[in-house]
């Protein structure tokens, strides 16, 4: 696009000013590097049956989505601009699974240990389906579909999720696990009814993750009644936060549209609207906060080569105010330094809020789980475990997910929070925030071994005979002892039948015993699974935040030495100035107009980059939603 | 042998009564449950807010009584019961009833509270002459998951009471797709009312089934396709007692459908293919696109609202494919929508058990009733009442019924299976226990039932038989017995 290469340049010509710093020339480079990805992520999330991969299909206009009248996709689908069409399944290679599970600092490298398989496009239904895949049972992680379109051109990637809300709640997971690294996300609910309860609640959960979000009201050709509900939606929608679109549209309309190749149609299906949405404030807005960014780093480090060049400038036309501003340069840099060192207040507030969240974070977590416990204690107590383990595994995997999640969510919050904390102490206006990853979940559970198997309590008819054989051995033999006294045989009526009555006694004992040993044994075993997760997990989100630090840290230190050494070369500069002799002041004196020429022409550039951005359209969820790093 | 449970129940409640002679409040408690023991069966509808449950309603009885919209509607408990002239009575939580005026929106009852609050109202009740209500009293409740948390609150109160018995003997639960919070209504449903009445009594209704596949006019096989499956499904199998996909708005709108209704439908189905089908693309076109001549913009509105745009195409296909008036297209409709089968589902697994379930409900109040009145007073009343439930052939159906369908008794699965069906757990009457053709005569039956007897006698004489397993036979075989008792003797 001629916009990214107008800003590659821009900050091509800003590194060639920067000459010796290269600090500066650092945070330039990772500026060009994130021009260099220009994918914009959209997820498009709702509950099961609402149209979510009917959606993609009108939006593409191309069956890529799986389509069926029951609960279809269960793999995430991620459909990007590419030329020819083809379609890839990621599978984890075996030997790869546990190399990634160390934690690195940035989730660069996310198809570590996955292996690419390239399918057929038509094929793709069998390995994404509900029905060709049943419960994921060739443990397909994801699916991407390469599709030529104009209106993916743009970068735009959209994502499809399996529908949240159905049984398996893990897609709930799935769904939120994902929504970290979306830029934006589309909430689809059908026209059939206003929203409910779960679905707003998956909103608003949805919502602390990715703000940016945009509703889509799918179905609109079967239900005339649309209108209605559409507007019932926009009340629920505005009491959740203002401004979310809704997107009435129709996917049949819109295919139909597109065979029949009627513009009246394709304008009444609705999805118009919806792809100016997704072109100018999602892409669009995508593009506006990367060209905010990039001024804004253009602009800083002109700011801060522009110092030094004025201060010698400044020192070199007027000699004999240069004491005093030497002076006030040495008091700036003073602060700077203060700012630098080790127990600047900001390193305190840092360290010290990182301590209260690892430990606000670790007691979170434990009480989660411990509540958890404390419910599956409950059940094992009022029922016999043994026959309903693999449901209860299921139970206990999914409640601990969901628990972890929760605690991730929370953290990543609290961590935000933290760095901005931190920016306040910095007086510069304004100061970029790090990018911080700590919500996403994937992988966190992998290291937790899977709840152990559990004997389901049956006994054969062998093991039945051989309990009551050995309960009625006793009974037969006193009673036929005891008998004997009266010339009786051992074996006799009497005998026999006081061995059935001990033999049914002894077996019921057992019954009992077994099923008291079974309750304490799941017990245990749930005891040990929670403590492996509080284990395995905690030690993740410790080491995250750990890393939050170290990031965060370095962030604002670099911030820190930047300016110290600005001011610093800007005293040196001016120091030498007071020292050049009267020629050589006039060369040097052009030399710096000349350059500090060219570094506000680029100021300027960087400035008229960010004026660009119509202001009313950044709206702080937009901005937000980007990550920067 | 039927008798005993409902003979045995209301002698009890005459016991009760002289039991309490004097006290006026646990006389009003006692009346009650007579009541409910003379009444016809009480069938609640729940579900989700929007699955349907108001429409279904309507079809059940025939007539568009119950009001429904596009937003949430239902916010109050209605009873709707047989009457006859109409009148509605509104019970708030606080002073006596009050008649509220009859008066109706095309049709539409509306429920004009007066100077009552929706918050303040317990129930209301409608009595209403039509014959579907005869044998059967229907409540419409709130929706679950709905966004005003009171709404649901109201439903929940009434479907799952935290100290009495549940007010409905039996509940119709319908659901659009199996969602998290369905399974957990039922979950919480069997906890309280296995709890209280030993048993499952609650039937799964796949609902709006012409939706299913986006109005296409194979939806309803892909509906009993989907409603198969989860009549298998390992989470629901335990707390219904089956799925039923049923499309409430073409079941209601063919019990009310009119000539004209008929003569615009074959209006649209003289039309050219083309023209038709790019007009039916959606509803909106439907409504909007001029023509067929005769069909203004406002018939063919009110035609897309009762009838669906699947329900025009259907109804379009069946009068192209020979249809040829407006009762054949009804009874066509009827059929389809699956209100028949949902209808024989009802009557084969709750009207014909009706008495064992109210005379359980009977029973159950009666227990709560005494939990809370002074003991010395009530202990033999207390005698009698556990001599009744231990006795009554009927309750251990029942809970055997809901252990088989629950966890198992430890039988090997197809004499699981069997063992259902012989207490009665696919229907009540010998035929359907049996598994013959309903026309079976005294013969069959007979026939079927003896060696139903003889195989049983075989399982509980094996020594390995488990004793959990051993008193499930007992009670099949009890049922065997009181099958072939009930014959009448043919020799």
């Amino acid at each position: 696009m001629a916009e990214t290469a107008r800003m590659t340049t821009l900050v091509e010509q800003a590194i060639a000013l920067v000459g010796d710093r290269n600090d500066l020339r650092r945070r330039l480079e990772n500026t060009l590097n994130r021009l260099g990805d220009p994918s914009v992520r959209v997820i498009v999330v709702g509950e099961f049956k609402q149209g979510k991969s009917q959606l993609i299909n009108a939006l593409v206009n191309a069956p890529v989505c799986p389509v069926d009248d029951d609960i279809a996709t269960t793999v995430p689908t991620v459909v990007r601009q590419g030329d020819p069409a083809s379609a890839v399944v990621l599978v984890p290679t075996h030997e790869g699974s546990r190399a990634d599970a160390s934690p690195e600092g940035e989730a660069a490298g996310p198809d570590s240990g996955l292996e690419r398989q390239a399918v057929s496009l038509n094929d793709l239904a069998d390995y994404v389906s509900e029905k060709g895949n049943p419960g994921n049972a060739k443990n397909i992680v994801a699916a991407e579909v390469s599709l030529p379109r104009k209106l993916l051109a743009g970068g735009l990637t959209i994502v499809d999720s399996p529908g949240v809300g159905g049984l398996g709640s893990t897609h709930t997971l799935t769904t939120l696990t994902a929504l970290p690294s979306a830029h934006a996300m589309v909430f689809v609910s059908d026209a059939s009814q206003e929203y409910t309860e779960p679905e707003m609640r998956f909103l608003g959960q949805a919502m602390r993750v990715s703000p940016n979000v945009a509703c889509v009201l799918s179905k609109t050709d079967l239900y005339p009644t649309w209108r209605q509900i559409a507007d019932l939606d926009k009340g629920h929608l505005s009491g959740v936060a203002p401004d979310i679109p809704l997107f009435p549209v129709s996917s049949e309309l819109r295919l139909q549209a597109a065979r029949l190749q009627d513009t009246e149609l394709n304008e009444e299906s609705g999805f118009p609207a919806l792809i100016a949405h997704l072109r100018n404030h999602i892409v669009g807005g995508a593009a506006r906060i990367q060209r905010r960014s990039v001024g804004h780093d253009v602009l800083s480090v002109t700011e801060h080569l522009g110092l030094a060049l004025h201060s010698e400038l400044g020192a070199l036309e007027n000699p004999e105010g240069t004491p005093r501003m030497i002076a006030g340069l040495k008091a700036a840099k003073e602060d700077a330094d203060a700012l630098r060192k080790r127990f600047a207040r900001w390193q305190i507030t840092l360290n010290d809020g990182i301590g209260d969240l690892i430990a606000d974070m670790e007691y979170d977590l434990k009480d989660r789980l411990r509540r958890i416990q404390r419910e599956a204690e409950t059940a094992i107590d009022h029922g016999d475990p043994g026959p309903a383990w693999d449901q209860f595994t299921q139970w206990l995997e999914q409640s601990t997910a969901a628990a972890v999640s929760e605690t991730f969510v929370w953290t990543s919050e609290r961590a935000q929070w933290l760095a901005g904390q931190v920016a306040e102490h910095f007086s510069e206006e304004e100061v970029a925030l790090p990018a911080l990853k700590v919500a996403d979940t994937g992988g966190v559970l992998d290291p937790v071994a899977d709840l152990q198997a559990m004997e389901d309590g049956r006994l054969g008819p062998l093991q039945k005979v051989l309990i009551g054989m050995r309960g009625s051995y006793g009974g037969v033999l006193m009673f036929g002892l005891l008998t004997g006294i009266f010339g009786m045989a051992l074996i006799n009526p009497l005998s026999v039948g006081a061995g059935l009555l001990l033999g049914r006694k002894a077996y019921r004992e057992e019954q009992e015993a077994r099923l008291k040993r079974r309750q304490a044994e799941a017990k245990v075993l749930v005891r040990k699974q929670v403590d492996d997760v509080v284990f395995q997990v905690g030690k993740q989100l410790k080491d995250r935040l750990r890393l939050v630090q170290r990031a965060t840290r370095d962030h604002f230190t670099e911030i820190a030495e930047e300016h110290h050494r600005s001011l610093t070369e800007s005293v040196a500069a001016a120091q030498k100035a007071a020292a050049t002799y009267a020629v050589e002041r006039d060369l040097r004196i052009k030399e710096i107009r000349n350059q500090l020429k060219a570094v506000e022409a680029l100021g300027k550039a960087a400035q008229q980059l960010q004026e660009d951005v119509p202001t009313q359209l950044i709206s702080p969820t937009t901005a937000s939603a980007v990550p920067t790093g | 042998m039927i008798d005993t449970g409902i003979a045995g129940a209301a002698e009890l409640l005459r016991q009760a009564r002289e039991v309490f002679h004097g006290d006026v409040a646990a006389l009003a408690v006692v009346d009650d449950l007579d009541n409910r023991l003379a009444g016809p069966l009480r069938v609640a509808v729940a579900g989700m807010v929007k699955a349907g449950k108001s429409t279904l309603l309507n079809a059940i009885i025939g007539e568009e009584i119950a009001p429904t919209d596009a937003g949430e509607c239902t916010r109050i408990v209605t009873w709707y019961r047989y009457g006859h002239t109409p009148r509605i009575t509104l019970y708030p939580f606080v002073g006596g009833p009050t008649s509220l005026p009859v008066t109706r929106e095309d049709g539409r009852l509306v429920f004009s509270l007066g100077e009552f609050q929706a918050e303040n109202v317990d129930r209301l009740v409608v009595d209403w002459p039509s014959a579907g209500l005869r044998n059967l009293t229907l409540i419409d409740t709130p929706g679950i998951a709905s966004l005003s948390q009171d709404v649901s609150g109201r439903a929940t109160a009434f479907l799952l009471p935290e100290d009495a018995p549940m007010a409905a003997d039996a509940v119709i639960y319908l659901m659009r797709h199996l969602h998290a919070s369905d399974v957990r209504f039922l979950e919480s449903f069997k906890d309280t009312a296995a709890g209280q009445s030993g048993s499952v009594n609650a039937l799964a209704v796949l609902s709006r089934a012409d939706e299913i596949g986006a109005g296409r006019i194979d939806s309803l096989i892909s509906a009993a396709v989907i409603a198969e499956r989860y009549s298998q499904d390992q989470n629901l199998r335990p707390l219904a007692l089956g799925v039923v996909p049923v499309a409430g708005l073409l079941a209601q709108s063919s019990r009310t459908m009119r000539q004209a209704d008929f003569d615009a439908m074959n209006m649209l189905a003289q039309m050219d293919r083309n023209q038709r089908e790019r007009m039916m693309l959606s509803a909106d076109r439907f409504v909007r696109t001029a023509g067929p001549a005769g069909l203004d913009q406002a018939t063919k509105e009110s035609l897309v609202n009762r009838f669906g745009l699947f329900g025009i195409r259907l109804g379009v296909a069946l009068i192209r494919g020979g249809t040829s008036n407006p009762t054949e297209l009804a009874h066509e409709f009827a059929r389809r929508s699956g209100l028949g089968v949902l209808l024989d589902t009802i009557s084969r697994l709750f009207q014909t058990r009706a008495d064992a379930l109210k005379a359980r409900a009977a029973v159950v109040g009666l227990e709560s009733l005494l939990r809370e009145s002074s003991k010395e007073r009530v202990e033999p009343l207390k005698g009698a009442l556990e001599r009744l439930q231990s006795s009554a052939h009927e309750f251990r159906e029942l809970k055997l019924l809901a252990a088989l369908r629950t966890g198992g008794v430890g039988l090997a699965g197809e004499q699981e299976a069997e063992a259902e069906r012989l207490v009665g757990g696919r229907g009540s009457t010998p035929a359907l226990r049996l598994g013959l053709d309903p026309e079976a005569g005294p013969d069959q039956i007979s026939q079927a039932a003896r060696s139903c007897l003889n195989r049983w006698r075989l399982i509980a004489e094996n020594p390995l038989t488990e004793p959990a397993a051993l008193d499930a036979c007992r009670i099949v075989l009890r049922s065997c017995e009181g099958m072939l008792a009930a014959i009448p003797a043919v020799r």
